[in-house]
């Protein structure tokens, strides 16, 4: 379709990952979780195997390649799942530091 | 026999019976109902055919005038899925004039991992005495060793048989020895140390559990996609036994399941062995969940394993077609190829993981059915024994 090829197609998609990335830093914050760089680094490859898994999955219907969509959909689609939850238990890991939520109960 | 009242098997063992005796029907049918078509590739071998006469297991092919054409065999091996049935033909100067396969019974995805037609058009030519048998030349992809074998053996087995009779040349059969290699050095390893940790229990079991189990999920699963299946199991009850000496590991597997499932009652493949049982375990282990399965749930779903593994057996065995019966999805992770269906099955498989302990193995995987199967039998038999003593 001609709006995947626009410029606004990539603007919206450069804001949505900025908003992505403030929800998770004000997430983190928000449970007083540290970020440390290892842990945004993970965080943004997987950002970047969702976006890949979308993205190969879209191409490939795109080109007519139903199979390779649907097989490549459930392939790394688990991988993003299963990386998703292991990742999520490591960004929960570590100290808790004083967030918002702590200052709030206080 | 004792003077007390006759023990009745209970009702589950009944149902085993009854499915026995329907497997066996099924089994009978597809045997009996079965006849290789080797007219219509001789005809497409040899054009010109007028008239074909059966001789002592190879067929004449005789053109216009009762010329003699040449002569047609068809040799069977074991292949992935039961045997292979491929034909030959040799023209009357003792070359290869054409090469068919009549029958093959392998998964599609293993049949896509060789290259038979390419193989086939190669030897098209050769003298009967100078034909290549090396079944590398036949796998496109490494993980279908058994099917590529199987076609290079049904070749030479048919052009011996027609150089034999035919040309009255007895071709050198190679001597072959068995092929023990890393797989199966790796199944008698996590065997015994199934056997250790079952014995000593506690944590060293957990820790020879755990061992064991990624050993399993590397070299039985991603070195040599070489987990037991439903289709290798129905490729034994149908009578389609692979030779022992390069398919050692589907013996080792299953007499290791038969002989520890028999003397200690839980069977230590899929404990320590099983390498789809370790993804599982890898994935539950980074879900970390663990939630409970409401106990009529799990009965269900066991109702639904037995219904499925049973129709899976029924289908196969009445077309004699074991490949039939396979609908795990180890294929789909360990090497990459499956059908749509079974990419979909790993999908929710592993994607359970996360949440419920080893959702395969206790809602779908058919080796739990045969393990209470085995058990089953054997808790009757030692009851009946107890009976007559």
């Amino acid at each position: 379709m001609q709006i995947f090829n626009s410029g606004l197609f990539w603007f919206v998609e450069g804001i949505l990952f900025v908003v992505v990335i403030m929800a998770v830093r004000a997430w983190a914050a928000d449970r007083g979780l540290p970020m440390p760089v290892w842990k945004w680094l993970l965080f943004l490859l997987w950002l970047g195997l969702a976006g890949f898994t979308i993205a190969f999955v879209g191409t490939s219907f795109g080109e007519g390649e139903s199979v390779a969509g649907t097989r490549g959909g459930f392939l790394f689609g688990l991988v993003t799942i299963i990386a998703g939850v292991g990742i999520w238990r490591l960004l929960l890991a570590g100290p808790v530091s004083d967030g918002e939520d702590a200052v709030s109960e206080a | 026999m004792g003077a007390g009242p006759v023990r009745r098997p209970p009702a589950r063992l009944v149902r085993i019976f009854i499915a026995t005796f329907f497997l066996a029907g099924a089994l009978v049918y597809g045997r009996t109902h079965h006849a290789p078509d080797l007219v219509s590739p001789i005809r497409e071998i040899f054009p010109e055919s007028q008239r074909m006469e059966v001789q002592q297991g190879i067929h004449h092919v005789y053109g216009d005038g009762e010329i003699l054409l040449g002569w047609a065999g068809a040799e069977s091996a074991a292949g992935y899925g039961g045997p292979m049935l491929l034909l030959v033909g040799i023209d009357t100067l003792g070359r290869v004039a054409g090469v068919r396969v009549v029958e093959q019974r392998e998964t599609p995805i293993f049949w896509r991992m060789v290259r038979a037609p390419e193989y086939s058009r190669r030897i098209v030519g050769s003298p009967f005495d100078a034909i290549n048998y090396d079944y590398q030349e036949v796998v496109a992809v490494t993980g279908a060793t058994l099917s590529a074998n199987a076609i290079v053996e049904s070749v030479r087995a048919s052009v011996t048989k027609v150089a034999g009779l035919a040309f009255d040349i007895r071709l050198p059969v190679p001597p072959r020895s068995f092929e023990f290699g890393l797989l199966e050095l790796v199944i008698l390893v996590l065997f015994s140390a199934g056997v250790v940790g079952h014995r000593l229990g506690g944590p060293i079991r957990r820790q020879l559990r755990w061992a064991g189990q990624l050993v399993g999920l590397l070299v039985l699963g991603f070195w040599e996609n070489s987990p037991i299946t439903l289709a290798k199991i129905t490729a034994f009850l149908s009578g389609y036994l692979p030779d022992p000496r390069n398919a050692l590991a589907i013996y080792l597997l299953l007499a290791g399941f038969l002989l520890t499932s028999i003397f200690f009652g839980r069977n230590l493949y899929c404990l320590y062995a099983c390498p789809f049982g370790a993804a599982q375990r890898v994935v539950g282990a980074i879900g970390g969940f663990k939630l409970k399965v409401p106990p009529w749930a799990v009965r269900l779903m066991e109702g639904v394993r037995n219904v499925v593994v049973f129709s899976a057996l029924f289908l196969a065995l009445i077309m004699l077609q074991p490949a039939l019966a396979s609908y795990e999805p180890f294929a789909a992770l360990f090497a990459l190829r499956g059908s749509t269906v079974q990419w979909f099955l790993l999908f929710i498989v592993l994607t359970a993981s996360l949440l419920i302990q080893t959702p395969w193995c206790n809602f779908f995987c058919p080796m739990r059915t045969f393990e209470l199967v085995v058990l089953d039998t054997k808790r009757w038999l030692k009851g009946r024994g107890g009976e007559g003593q």
